[in-house]
């Protein structure tokens, strides 16, 4: 429309005629466009010319602060993170998501299958960002139950150090202190010891809490009887000393108690040394005979404890890079939280077949009588790859890589959806502040235009760039 | 079939309760004074607006409908969702807003009674006003007159707890002080089958309410008002000593937390945290969870309210939920301090319509209504306690209308800097050490005072 007026302007009245000719000439096309002009007009340029007004005025939109908001953008800590994951984002995913893109395109190009091949790879293009990180977040979920990365962890995690029959819960940071209760103590290395010595001929019980039910259903664990003394010997029972009927009773065994069963002990002497060892049987009892004369501790072994695999918290806000100890500022700007790894390796499962289709139709397109040069000549694939594919693809390769820059700018919803609350704050980026600043609790629209604003500066060099790229490609 | 049987009965008496409250309310609103007797069919029509919609507002209109058929005043109800306040300031900064208003906050109050875009009450509503005690009252007074009625309040200082995992624990009743919780959570973690605490964290504001609720049970109202306001320092020693006892509720390292610290982080998000408490199929694996009474609607409709003695650990069997007040240290004055939330009615523009509809909003019919139906409690102490479907809301209201003090939440005061300060709740949490306490304290004095001025 306003192209019209210019145009009009520039005629003039003195060629009014002449104008008069365009108009009749042009009418057709002007009515197809107007309707499309009027929409873009309307939810496009309008929206646009609000935000970077709405981001020099104040929280209502009724004073203008001039450069207020953008002065607090760059001083609130929640949104120098959100920078800073931008910028992890847009150094790490476009880069991988090209390469790994190039290497299936050139890979499918030799094998049989390769149609099924590609839509396969392509099909998450079509999921719903939002479904892909929910499974994603499954995927990497804390619970080796649940999180497939986890439970690989764990398999090869327990090849090394197989758990006790009685695993400590390191997740609360269980030690086997904490499990000690009637007549048991610490004993170096990990270990508990009953606490009074005792001679041959006498009995030794020993009380420990902090069982789980299910682990004495799984081991059968039965009633403990008090033990009966053995003569030149030592009897003892070891029990879970925990009724439910009697919380306050720690010294005694009360009817609803269970014994320990599976509990490898050994016999330790008055110098510290072991003489003898056993296995408790199902209610916990258990007994060492032929003891010389003398006086000992029973032991409890810490492999009995050997904590099980506690998952790696791939979804947290821990740093991979050392940034401890620094200022909260200097954090938000220099620590890069797990879970922006997790969250690049899922986008990258998303979008690599968007390049690998692209890239691929670049291949198609490539000068076949080249690429047989090369072999003639006797180049390696590798080298045929590298010093012909590639720089024969480049334009290509750029237009992917800037289309990926320009995508996760505005990285926005797999973050909503994978990141569990306590790590949305650490995982955030500018789209999702915008967000959250502008439509969720306490709403700031000046600050969240502001972002808006500066987001849509730091796009719009690249989609030129690019723009200008992909019409040097068609032309 | 026996369990069909039984909820067939209860709706049956639900029926018949819904029905007789609405006689009587009818019966009220037609014996109750010359001024609505008089406006018997007074006729016309009035608008009104509150932030309820879907189940909500059908509750709504359920208490509204009552006052239509004894007035003939046709009501215009718009649930306006969670832009209320935004969407009222628009109306009224337009010049036409809603003859009456319900916004879940105080402060809008005080804004629009400073723009004299609200009326005062006392006159209209005439006894009505002391349905409300002193606290609510002052909640809804500005410059010494009443521009509000607390129609509905929701209480934040409810702790859940599963009644069977307590019992197979060994624990026959709910903690009332602070230290027999903290022992109570011992004697659940000594078990070793459940762990005593889910603790939800999301983005930080569950682990906000938590340290509201311990900050007004060892500190008081007035010292909560100040902290909101910037007054008092986040650094001061009474912020110091209630993150330390949120450290020693959570445990070192997260021992009292399912799945300690990491578990907390990672399966912490609303409303995921409630379902190891209250799971909809399985076992439970931990014993209580803490929110606000909105919480019952997170618990599945299979579980009975109260914590009788057939309570089982299966869901599929006879599982229960219940509620104990946030326990505050014994000898607390600040026992009866309440942190929560609430809808408050206000006039904005004064017709007949619109005087008979607040009169009736304030009277303990209209709440009864609701209450009745569930999902609701009220500040409104002429509300029979009765009125309510079962112990655990009827709980939630006798602490709402018994509250000594009553404040709003901390954290949504906090404009400009909310977010930050859920991520220093979470990085206390984590971290509780001394020195990192001492840290993050005056990182948030800077972001308090950068955020409000001061």
């Amino acid at each position: 429309m306003t192209s019209v007026t210019a145009e009009g302007l520039k005629v003039g009245a003195p060629r009014a005629s002449r104008q008069h000719g365009w108009w009749r000439r042009n009418w057709v096309s002007i009515a197809f466009i107007a309707p499309g002009i009027i929409w873009l007009l309307a939810i496009v340029v309008y929206p646009t010319i609000a935000t970077v007004r709405f981001s020099f005025y104040n929280e209502s939109a009724t004073k203008f602060v001039g450069l207020h908001n953008f002065a607090s953008v760059f001083s609130t800590d929640t949104i120098l993170t959100a920078f800073k994951n931008n910028v992890v984002w847009v150094l790490i995913f476009p880069f991988f998501v090209t390469f790994i893109g190039l290497m299936v395109a050139v890979l499918t190009e030799r094998i049989r299958w390769a149609t099924a091949f590609k839509a396969i790879i392509v099909m998450p293009i079509v999921f719903s960002t939002t479904a892909s990180a929910l499974v994603w977040r499954t995927i990497f979920d804390l619970d080796p139950h649940v999180g497939v990365v986890n439970a690989i962890e764990q398999t090869v995690s327990d090849w090394f150090s197989t758990p006790g029959a009685y695993p400590l819960n390191s997740a609360i940071g269980q030690t086997a202190v904490s499990l000690a209760s009637f007549n048991t103590t610490g004993a170096p290395g990990g270990a508990l010891a009953s606490k009074s010595a005792v001679q041959p001929g006498g009995t030794v019980m020993m009380g420990l809490t902090r069982i789980s039910s299910a682990t004495l259903q799984t081991l059968g664990a039965k009633t403990p009887v008090a033990p009966q003394t053995i003569a030149g010997g030592i009897a003892g029972v070891v029990w879970n000393d925990f009724s439910p009927s009697q919380t306050s009773n720690t010294t005694t065994i009360v009817s609803d108690e269970h014994g320990l069963p599976n509990l490898r002990l050994s016999l330790v002497n008055s110098t510290g040394s072991s003489v003898a060892s056993t296995v408790t049987n199902s209610s916990g009892d258990f007994s060492f005979s032929h003891v010389a004369p003398g006086s000992y501790h029973v032991e409890v072994p810490a492999s009995n404890f050997q904590t099980s695999f506690v998952g790696t918290f791939w979804l947290g806000s821990q740093s991979i890079t050392p940034a401890s100890g620094l200022n909260q500022t200097a954090q938000s700007l220099l620590s890069v939280p797990l879970i922006d790894l997790a969250m690049i390796i899922s986008y990258i499962w998303i979008w690599a077949g968007f390049a690998m289709v692209l890239i691929g139709a670049g291949l198609a397109a490539l000068n076949r009588e080249v690429l047989e040069a090369a072999e003639i000549d006797g180049a390696t694939e590798w080298q045929t790859l590298r010093r012909v594919t590639i720089p024969m693809l480049a334009p290509v390769l750029t237009v992917v890589f800037v289309t990926m820059v320009i995508n996760v700018l505005k990285v926005f919803d797999i973050i909503l959806n994978m990141a569990p609350g306590s790590s949305q704050g650490p995982a955030t980026t500018l789209a999702l502040s915008i967000y959250n600043d502008g439509f969720t609790g306490g709403i700031h629209s000046g600050v969240a235009s502001a972002i808006a604003v500066i987001l849509f500066l730091l796009v719009v060099p690249v989609m030129f760039w690019n723009l200008r790229k992909l019409k040097g490609g068609s032309a | 079939m026996n369990l069909f049987g039984r909820a067939k009965a209860s709706r049956k008496a639900l029926i018949a309760a819904v029905a007789l409250t609405t006689v009587a309310s009818m019966s009220i609103i037609l014996s109750n004074g010359p001024a609505l007797a008089a406006s018997k069919k007074i006729g016309g029509s009035v608008s009104i607006w509150a932030e309820w919609t879907s189940t909500e507002q059908q509750d709504f209109k359920a208490v509204l409908q009552p006052f239509e058929d004894s007035t003939g005043i046709t009501v215009h109800y718009t649930g306006k969702g969670s832009n209320m306040d935004t969407a009222l300031d628009a109306a009224v900064a337009g010049g036409s807003p809603p003859a009456v208003a319900l916004v879940p906050d105080p402060g809008t109050l005080d804004t629009l009674a400073a723009k004299h875009a609200i009326k005062p009450l006392a006159s209209i509503i005439g006894s009505e006003s002391k349905n409300y005690g002193t606290a609510w009252s002052a909640l809804a007074t500005y410059k010494k007159k009443l521009y509000g009625i607390w129609f509905k309040a929701a209480n934040k200082n409810t702790v859940y707890y599963n009644p069977a995992v307590f019992k197979a624990a060994g624990i026959s009743s709910a903690p009332t002080s602070w230290s027999q919780l903290l022992t109570d959570e011992t004697t659940i973690a000594n078990g070793g089958t459940y762990a005593p605490v889910s603790l939800c964290t999301d983005i930080g504001w569950p682990v906000a309410d938590l340290f509201q609720n311990l900050f007004l049970k060892l500190n008081g109202a007035t010292a909560y008002d100040q902290l909101a306001t910037h007054k008092m320092k986040w650094s001061s020693s009474a912020v110091t000593n209630t993150f330390a006892e949120m450290a020693q509720l959570t445990g070192a390292s997260g021992a009292n937390l399912l799945g300690g610290m990491k578990g907390a982080l990672a399966d912490g998000s609303w409303p995921n945290c409630t379902t190891s408490v209250f799971p909809a199929s399985g076992s439970p694996t931990a014993a209580m969870v803490f929110e606000a009474d909105f919480l019952t609607s997170n618990v599945p409709s299979n579980y009975t309210p109260g914590n009788g003695s057939s309570c089982t650990l299966s869901a599929k069997a006879s599982p229960c939920y219940d509620t104990f007040n946030f326990p505050a240290p014994t000898g607390s004055a600040y026992a009866a301090d309440i942190q929560g939330s609430g809808d408050v009615a206000m006039l904005l523009t004064s017709t007949r319509q619109s005087k008979a509809l607040i009169k009736y909003l304030a009277s303990p019919s209209a709440a009864s209504i609701w209450a009745n139906l569930g999902g609701f409690v009220t500040p409104n102490k002429k509300v029979a306690l009765g009125s309510y479907p079962d112990s655990v809301s009827k709980a939630d209201a006798r602490a709402l209308t018994s509250a000594k003090a009553f404040v709003f939440s901390l954290d949504d005061l906090q404009v400009g800097w909310e977010p930050a300060l859920w991520a220093d709740m979470l990085n206390v949490l984590q971290n509780p050490s001394a020195s990192n306490v001492t840290t993050v304290e005056a990182l948030m004095d800077t972001q308090a005072t950068a955020a409000l001025g001061h």
